[in-house]
């Protein structure tokens, strides 16, 4: 047994390794807005990838171009070889499951799944065979002869997935898949959802703004921002790495701080930050012009807080604590700082009754691992 | 509650005069003012006129024809004003969709007369003037208030679906038939009974564009009505409201039927 | 993008009813524009040919005479003027009975609610004409208000009520009642109900709020209602050649008695471009700029 390549799991890694779906400076305008802004983008087979943004950002432009119901402005789109773009959609070796379901209201779900088959001509003893298979997959076996309006919304986001899968598309497209679901249903069917990609070994597109979702899903994910691509990247990469303050805004929640360079060498940086009232140390060096404008973006939970004051730390924030918030399984305190800069962090609540309580208008010290954030040039 | 006493007179309104022609349908007496004991005399006088039943049974037959091709032509009016966006003529299109709904019936029976009298010299057709030419006329203004009715059902309907279909494996036209025509059946049978209706009750184009030949049964009312009240025209009120209030409750009880079921 | 045979498949569709209204709906009026340049003669059809070749030279013929004698005999002018009027009371009226109805529909409970708004759609589906004919066995005086009056006391003789422009609002208003009241119950369903419960929250009594937010609030309804009521009025023919008198003037019966009683084909059409452009293509204009208002 030979040691598994790495690049098997994550062919965006090798540079060889042809992509499945090639789409090159794609533009599509409705009049004068332009919902997508010349992207071009790789996807490989079994990826689940997706695309993550707020409303109007044109992810949904994107898939839907994808799906062949939008016809773009300029640019291309190839799957698995073959060019898209005099493709009508029901051509396109691609399936989409909708927003909102789109369950044909005046058929059954065993005629809604079989619809698809029925069009490639199937005989109908083979589609009941199909039909009650994936059924079966979604776990709705025995649900053939209800009409949508008699299921629930979890089992109507099931049918419309099945409908969508039963034709083994090269490529699934997913918009907003769980949007309709309520937050438990909503986790459980993540899962499950990666489960049936992994089974039947389909290329998945996933359309969403909710980043919890993203993170979850994806092998890896595009964040999107007005009609371009901000940043692609695994689900870590993008949360710890983000490249953009958008990028590090939009997925959780980040505490920037505005500062120039004062010192910049290949092992250290520092930044003087009246934002902080302190100078940041980080340990590397950013390749930028001197006194440059930029950004130290610290996620919530890389702080350290305490009542006493920590000792031999370089980057050290004092603060009053303005208000807490009890979320269970962690508590946010906001920490205003010296400057007047309001400071969010997390602490997980590891006892039950904190060891040392922090409480409101609590003077206290902040403190980061040096490697903890991230510098932003834009 | 002033409303409430208001709107009870409304009522009244409406419905006196039809329970009037009713009542006096049965009425011995040839005199609205005296009650000459029950009879159904006039109904007898009715049935045995042979003009009035030839007049309804063409009227029936226009309604029927012009019907069905305002429902064709109307929904395919409806569906490239609401999915088709735009063309070369959408304007003019949706301008001559709509303005057959603010014509006066005088300007478009006249204007349609003239016409086929200019093409009958034209090029030989239509040869005088009857059935064919009321059925076109009554054709034309159906299509728009059928255009109407559905263009309103597939603004309501979710766009989505058909694309669902589509996404499958669906060509257009099978997408028409499949998802969009099943979607907007009611729809449809509502337009086709409008535009009957429509046909059935209307006098004036009908008297512009028939021949001498052919009379429509409003035809044939408004010339016995104009001399003054004739009580055999009380019973074929009756007859109709009988017919439409039957309607009306049977669509009623299917439409009760199926909520309670969905519910 | 698409290709070729979608683009011809939808190219065929636009076409079908495209040619049908091209050829039976807009061509007429271009045929009745022609004729009005005629003048009347004796002939199959009764008016001259505005082309004709004379010594193999086009002779064109226009004649404005039509036009002028529009203007100098002032029955036309005064009949369109009449049917404004009397369209814009019938509308007033229609508004003033429909609205009380239409709030108790939008008011009522459920099932009553369904019940009120079949009564209303109910005489629509029956026939116009019949509708209008039942207001002559009421009217006439020898008719049945005539003869409930006169049995309680109230009147010695009867009065003259068919035949008058009384009869013509009291039949336009019966027959085009339900198109007030469908747009106005459509458009008081939609009010809110906790709108008005915090205006009575706030101080307002039932009266106020109805006038402060119910009203307003319908105003796109009465607008509707309105229009819906008076077009159709302005170009009416049934009602005052059945319930009019002779001096009831409405541009519908002049236009009818202009061609059918005086044969006068170039005068008659004279008339409907002078209504057309007097009446219908206003109101087109003003649908489209409320179109356009509205997105």
């Amino acid at each position: 047994m030979t040691h598994p390549n790495p690049t098997d799991e994550k062919p965006w890694l090798d540079i060889d390794r042809k992509p499945f779906i090639k789409i090159r400076n794609l533009t599509k305008k409705f009049g004068d807005v332009v919902a997508v802004d010349n992207i071009s983008l790789d996807i490989y087979e079994n990826e689940l990838f997706s695309l993550l943004g707020g409303s109007g950002c044109g992810k949904s432009t994107l898939l839907r171009m994808l799906a062949g119901f939008e016809i773009p402005t300029s640019g291309t789109i190839e799957i698995d070889g073959q060019n898209m773009l005099a493709v009508p959609p029901h051509a396109r070796p691609t399936n989409m499951m909708f927003q909102s379901y789109a369950l044909f209201p005046h058929m059954n779900v065993a005629k809604n799944v079989g619809y698809g088959l029925r069009r490639d001509g199937l005989q109908k003893a083979e589609i009941d065979i199909q039909v009650s298979e994936i059924l079966e997959l979604v776990q709705l076996g025995g649900y053939e002869k209800r009409k949508p309006s008699q299921l629930s919304g979890g089992q109507r986001q099931r049918v419309a997935l099945a409908r969508a899968l039963i034709k083994k598309p090269k490529l699934l497209l997913l918009d907003e898949p769980l949007g309709a679901l309520d937050k438990k249903l909503r986790e459980e069917t993540q899962f499950e959802l990666i489960n049936i990609q992994e089974t039947l070994g389909v290329t998945f597109i996933v359309v969403t703004h909710d980043q919890e979702e993203a993170m979850t899903l994806s092998t890896r994910i595009g964040v999107m921002d007005i009609g371009t691509i901000a940043q692609i990247g695994e689900p870590q990469e993008v949360y710890e790495f983000p490249r953009t303050r958008y990028v590090a805004d939009f997925i959780g929640s980040v505490n920037l701080f505005e500062g120039r360079v004062i010192k910049d060498s290949p092992n250290k940086l520092v930044i003087e930050s009246p934002d902080a009232g302190i100078n940041i140390h980080v340990p590397h060096g950013v390749s930028c012009s001197p006194n440059q404008l930029l950004w130290f973006a610290l996620r919530p939970e890389k702080f350290e807080i305490s009542v006493a004051k920590p000792k031999n730390v370089t980057n050290l924030l004092k603060g009053t604590v303005e208000d807490i918030a009890y979320l269970g399984g962690q508590s946010v305190y906001l920490v205003r700082l010296e400057t007047g800069r309001l400071v969010r962090t997390v602490r997980a609540n590891r006892d039950r009754g904190a060891e040392a309580p922090i409480t409101w208008q609590q003077d206290v010290y902040l403190t980061w691992a040096r490697s903890a954030g991230v510098v932003l040039t834009s | 509650m002033f409303f409430r006493i208001l709107s009870v007179f409304g009522f009244f309104f409406l419905y006196a005069p039809i329970a009037a022609l009713v009542f006096y349908s049965f009425n011995a007496s040839k005199l609205v003012t005296v009650w000459g004991g029950f009879s159904t005399k006039w109904y007898g006088e009715l049935f045995g006129d042979p003009q009035i039943l030839g007049a309804a049974w063409i009227s029936l037959k226009i309604a029927f024809i012009s019907a069905s091709i305002s429902v064709v032509l109307g929904t395919l009016a409806a569906l490239i004003m609401v999915r088709f966006g735009r063309f070369k003529g959408r304007t003019l299109f949706s301008g001559m969709i709509t303005a057959p709904l603010v014509m006066p019936e005088v300007i478009t029976g006249l204007s349609l007369l003239m016409l086929f009298i200019s093409l009958q010299g034209l090029i030989g057709w239509p040869v005088g003037r009857g059935l064919s030419t009321i059925v076109i006329a009554h054709s034309t203004f159906g299509l728009a208030f059928v255009a109407v009715i559905v263009q309103s059902r597939l603004v309501d309907m979710d766009k989505d679906i058909e694309e669902a279909a589509s996404d499958l494996g669906a060509r257009p036209v099978r997408v028409f038939f499949d998802i969009t025509l099943p979607m907007i059946l009611p729809a449809l049978v509502s337009a086709w009974l409008l535009a009957f209706t429509l046909s059935l009750d209307d006098l004036v184009i009908a008297s512009f564009v028939a021949g001498p030949g052919a009379s429509t049964l409003p035809m044939v009312i408004f010339s016995k009505v104009r001399l003054g009240v004739s009580p055999d025209i009380n019973a074929l009120a009756t007859i109709m409201i009988g017919i439409v209030g039957l309607g009306i409750f049977c669509a009623t009880l299917v439409m009760l039927r199926k909520s309670s079921r969905e519910g | 993008m698409m290709n070729w045979f979608q683009r011809r498949g939808r190219t065929i569709i636009i076409a079908i009813p495209m040619l049908w209204l091209l050829i039976f709906f807009l061509a007429p009026f271009f045929v009745v524009f022609k004729i009005s340049f005629a003048e009347i003669a004796r002939a199959r059809p009764p008016f001259t040919p505005l082309f004709s070749w004379e010594e193999s030279r086009l002779l064109i013929s226009l004649s404005l005479e039509n036009y002028a004698y529009l203007w100098d005999d002032t029955l036309y002018v005064k009949a369109y003027f009449s049917s404004m009027k009397i369209a814009f009371f019938s509308t007033v009226f229609a508004l003033l009975v429909g609205y009380p109805m239409a709030y108790v529909v939008a008011r009522s409970s459920d099932r009553w609610r369904n019940i009120l708004l079949m009564l209303v759609v109910l005489p629509f589906w029956t026939s116009f004409l019949l509708r209008v004919y039942a207001w002559i066995g009421f009217l006439k005086g020898n008719g049945l208000i005539n003869a409930l009056l006169l049995k309680l006391g109230l009147i010695n003789e009867p009065l003259i009520m068919l035949q008058t422009n009384f009869a013509v609002y009291v039949g336009i208003v019966y027959t085009y009642l339900p198109f007030m009241i469908l747009p106005l119950y459509a458009n008081l369903t939609k009010i809110d109900n906790t709108l008005l419960e915090a205006a009575e929250d706030l101080g307002a009594s039932k009266f106020v709020s109805f006038m402060t937010i119910t009203l307003p609030l319908s105003l796109p309804g009465i607008i509707a209602g309105s229009t819906l009521v008076f077009i159709p009025a302005i170009g009416e023919f049934v009602i005052p050649a059945l319930l009019g008198g002779p001096d009831t003037l409405m541009i519908g019966k002049v236009l009818w008695t202009e061609f059918f009683n005086n044969r006068d084909w170039p005068v008659a059409s004279a008339v409907a471009t002078a209504m057309l452009v007097l009446l219908v293509l206003p109101i087109m204009w003003m649908r489209r700029a409320a179109e356009e208002e509205v997105s």
